[in-house]
Formats: C-alpha cells, structure tokens, sequence
C-alpha cells in the first residue's frame, strides 16, 4: 500500500495528520514517522529557508520504484508506505519530507524507513536552493543522478 | 529539429523561462544537444563556467520520463529535461 505526492507549497501545507491516517491499521505493529525539515546552518552558513524544486513525473516514478523494490531486495511484502516531498519556498524547521511506513515489526520498519530515505537522495530528481541571511542564495551542489545503466540508448 | 529544453535545479539560472528552445540536426545525440546548449552558454553567458560545468555534469530525460544515455538518438521535435546532480530530503 503506498501513497505518494509532490506537495506544492504555494497552494497546500505537508502533513503528518494525512500520513497517520494513511498508514494507521492494526496489522501493523510498528510505525514510524521520518521528517525532513529545513535547517538554520550549512557549511558555516546562516541559513533562512529552502526553496525545492523537482521534477514531479520522475520523482513520483523514483517513489514507485523505490517501494516496489523494497519488495525485491528487503523482502517486506506486506507493508504500508506514505512518501511526500515538498516542492516551492520553505521556512526553517517547516517539513520538506515525510516518509510513514508501517509494518508487522519494527526491524522492518526501521529497516524500511531508512531504505526509503536514502534512495531518494541517490536518484529522485529534486534540487534544493539554499537562502541566506546576506538574501544571497545558492543552489546546493547535489549529486549526479546514478541510476545510468538502466538509461536508454 | 526542435528541442524544447525542460530546466530544472541550478539550470533553471539558465533562463528566466522555465526551458529553452535550441535546434539540433536531424539523428543528434544527446552529447550533441550538449554541445549545442553550451554552445548557448557561451553566447549568453560569455561561457560562464560554473553553467557548463552543471551541463557536463547533467543527466538528461525523455518526455516518457527514463533518463536517456549520451548516444540516444534525436529523431523528432520533443520535450527533454535536463537534470543536474540531485539532492532531495
């Protein structure tokens, strides 16, 4: 079971509320709730907020990968995952992502959650621009996207 | 042919539009798109170095949304997004 969504916000707030109901059911004995949110420093840098941009096709599509693949390689079938990325400006401390899973047991959960986490940042196509306290801004280096063996030709 | 350049990420300084519009020739590569929006940095940008070095180190993709190799071949007028290094969370 998955739900996944690009949050644009201009026009909605991210919430965990939504999330809880999502992955709320009694077959499940473990949840758990990972949230990103926008720091106030990086590299010695005063930072004022986050504005993310994506390209909501393939990131939805990286999502559903990512879960079917848990599947494969991890071996949770039975599972719900509720996975939302924030595109547009953001303050500090407001959320960027949520990523809800609930399983039978916990070592799933953690297990999954941290799995979801990191192959978002490896290949779902989002870029972050820093703001500054100076109102200078920067996109942030990022990493080139890794999934080119399975590319077409 | 006619390319309709999806800007994403830091490529979006690339324009005060959301894409750019550049010609390739018939069967061009994506290395050859490459070249040609370089070529585009360099008219607009006096070849600003840190714009290329986000196109050398862009992934690029489809209208179906599958990132495409350096040797796909351009055989119509269409819509590609060029992705630079990610970093979401």
């Amino acid at each position: 079971m998955l739900h996944t969504k690009i949050v644009d916000s201009k026009k909605e707030k991210i919430l965990t509320s939504n999330a809880e109901k999502f992955i709320k059911d009694s077959k499940f004995g473990a949840s758990i709730y990972f949230l990103g949110t926008v720091r106030n420093t990086n590299d010695n840098k005063v930072v004022t907020g986050i504005t993310y941009d994506s390209h909501d096709e393939m990131v939805i599509k990286s999502f559903k990968e990512i879960y079917n693949e848990a599947d494969q390689k991890l071996d949770i079938n039975d599972k719900a995952v509720f996975i939302e990325h924030v595109k547009g400006k953001l303050k500090l401390g407001e959320i960027s992502i949520i990523i809800a899973v609930a399983c039978k047991h916990r070592d799933q959960a953690y297990i999954l959650s941290r799995f979801i986490i990191e192959e978002i940042k490896k290949r779902s196509p989002i870029w972050k621009k820093e703001h500054y306290d100076n109102e200078d801004s920067a996109w942030l280096k990022g990493n080139p996207i890794t999934n080119k063996s399975s590319s077409k030709v | 042919m006619k390319i309709k350049l999806q800007l994403f990420g830091s490529s979006r300084d690339f324009s005060k539009k959301d894409h750019l519009m550049l010609e390739v020739k018939d069967k061009a590569s994506i290395k050859d798109l490459r070249n040609e929006i370089i070529h585009y940095l360099d008219k607009s940008f006096k070849g600003n170095e840190s714009f290329i070095k986000i196109v050398n180190s862009s992934a690029f993709c489809s209208e179906n949304n599958e990132i495409i190799s350096d040797n796909y071949k351009i055989t119509k007028d269409q819509k590609i997004g060029i992705i630079p290094p990610i970093g979401g969370g």
